[in-house]
C-alpha cells in the first residue's frame, strides 16, 4: 500500500527571532501604516520592512525548501472589539496574477485572533484559530478565507500583510 | 570573488553571497574577512559576526586545487555552522552518524563501508555497492544491473 499527498494546506507560524541590535522596528512599521493610510498610498519600502521580508523568505526557504517571490504588501489597523470581514487574497477571475501565500505579521497586537477557513474533503467550512502575537508571523495559502479579530478593548492592532508567489 | 555565508540565530546557513574581492581590502590592501563582514553588515542589515567567509573550493577539509582548505566545506543553504570547530557541516545523513572533524564529514558509527573487492569489481553482470542500514547499524551489500551505454557513431 502506498500513499501520495496530491495537495496540502501548509500553515507555518513562528516568532521573528532577529539578532540582537537588528530587531524589527515595530514603531517604524506602525508609523508607515498610519502614513500610508492617511495619504492613501502604497505601504512604503523601508529598511525594517526589508529585514522582516528577507527573514521570512530565507527561513521558509531553509526550513521548507519553498522559494518565495514577493507579490504585494500592505498594513491594516483593527479597532478594539472588532471582527474583520472575511478576507481572501486571490482573485478567482485572475488566478494567474494571484499570490500563493499570505503572511500576517503582528506589528503591534494584543489579543488578536486569526481564523483560517479550509475544506477537508467533503467537510466544508472547517476553521482553525490561532492567536497572532507581537513579532510573530503566520503564513497560509492565499486560497484560504480568513478573519481577523481584535478581542481586547483598549487599543488598535497593527498587522502587516505580505503576499508571496512561488519563485 | 569571495563567498560569505549568512548564519541564522540557530546556526543554520540562510544564504551564501559573493563579494567582490575589492570589498575585502583593508588599509594595507590585503584581503581581510572582517572588512567583508563589515561591508555585508552595512549592505544587508545582518550583523557582521553572522557573515562567515566560506571557500567554494573546499570540500571535506580539502582544497580542490591543492590550496588551503577553509572551514571544512563550502557552505550551502541549510548547512550548520560549527563555531567551535570552525566547520560548515552538511545535513546529517543518518541519526546515528557522527562528526569527523578531520575530514569535516559525517561517518557511520562503524566507519566507512567496506571496499568493493577485486572479485566483485570483475563481475560484469552485477554492480556492487554498499548502503547504510540505519535500523541494523550495518553496511548492506547490494547489487544492480550494469548500465550499458551504446554510442552510435
Amino acid at each position: 500500500m502506498e500513499k501520495k499527498i496530491l495537495s496540502e494546506q501548509l500553515l507555518i507560524f513562528s516568532d521573528v527571532v532577529m539578532p540582537k541590535g537588528f530587531e524589527i522596528d515595530q514603531d517604524k512599521l506602525m508609523a508607515d501604516t498610519i502614513e500610508s493610510s492617511l495619504t492613501n498610498k502604497e505601504f512604503p519600502f523601508s529598511r525594517t520592512w526589508d529585514m522582516l521580508n528577507i527573514y521570512i523568505r530565507e527561513h521558509i526557504g531553509v526550513e521548507y525548501k519553498i522559494k518565495l517571490a514577493n507579490k504585494k504588501t500592505w498594513s491594516d489597523t483593527y479597532k478594539p472589539n472588532t471582527l474583520s470581514e472575511p478576507l481572501l487574497n486571490i482573485n478567482h477571475s485572475n488566478l494567474g496574477d494571484s499570490p500563493d501565500f499570505t503572511t500576517l505579521y503582528g506589528t503591534k497586537v494584543s489579543n488578536c485572533w486569526i481564523k483560517i477557513y479550509y475544506d477537508d474533503n467533503r467537510r466544508k467550512g472547517k476553521s482553525w484559530n490561532i492567536e497572532l502575537k507581537e513579532n510573530m508571523f503566520i503564513m497560509f495559502p492565499s486560497s484560504n478565507i480568513y478573519t481577523i479579530s481584535n478581542e481586547q478593548k483598549d487599543s488598535l492592532n497593527f498587522i502587516q500583510t505580505i503576499t508571496y508567489t512561488y519563485s | 570573488m569571495a563567498h560569505f555565508a549568512k548564519i541564522g540565530i540557530n546556526g543554520k546557513v540562510l544564504q551564501v553571497v559573493t563579494v567582490d574581492n575589492n570589498d575585502l581590502m583593508d588599509s594595507n590592501n590585503v584581503e581581510n574577512e572582517k572588512v567583508g563582514q563589515q561591508y555585508l553588515q552595512l549592505h544587508s542589515n545582518w550583523p557582521a559576526e553572522l557573515w562567515i567567509q566560506t571557500s567554494y573550493n573546499t570540500i571535506n577539509n580539502t582544497h580542490r586545487s591543492g590550496g588551503t582548505a577553509l572551514r571544512g566545506n563550502y557552505a550551502g543553504i541549510g548547512c550548520i555552522w560549527d563555531e567551535d570547530n570552525q566547520i560548515f557541516w552538511p545535513k546529517k545523513p543518518y541519526a546515528s552518524w557522527i562528526k569527523n572533524t578531520t575530514t569535516a564529514g559525517w561517518e557511520s558509527p562503524i566507519g566507512n563501508a567496506p571496499a568493493i573487492t577485486a572479485e566483485q569489481q570483475a563481475d560484469e553482470s552485477n554492480v556492487y555497492h554498499y548502503s547504510w542500514n540505519e535500523e541494523n547499524q550495518t553496511w548492506d551489500l547490494g547489487t544492480s544491473a550494469p548500465i550499458n551505454i551504446v554510442v552510435d557513431e
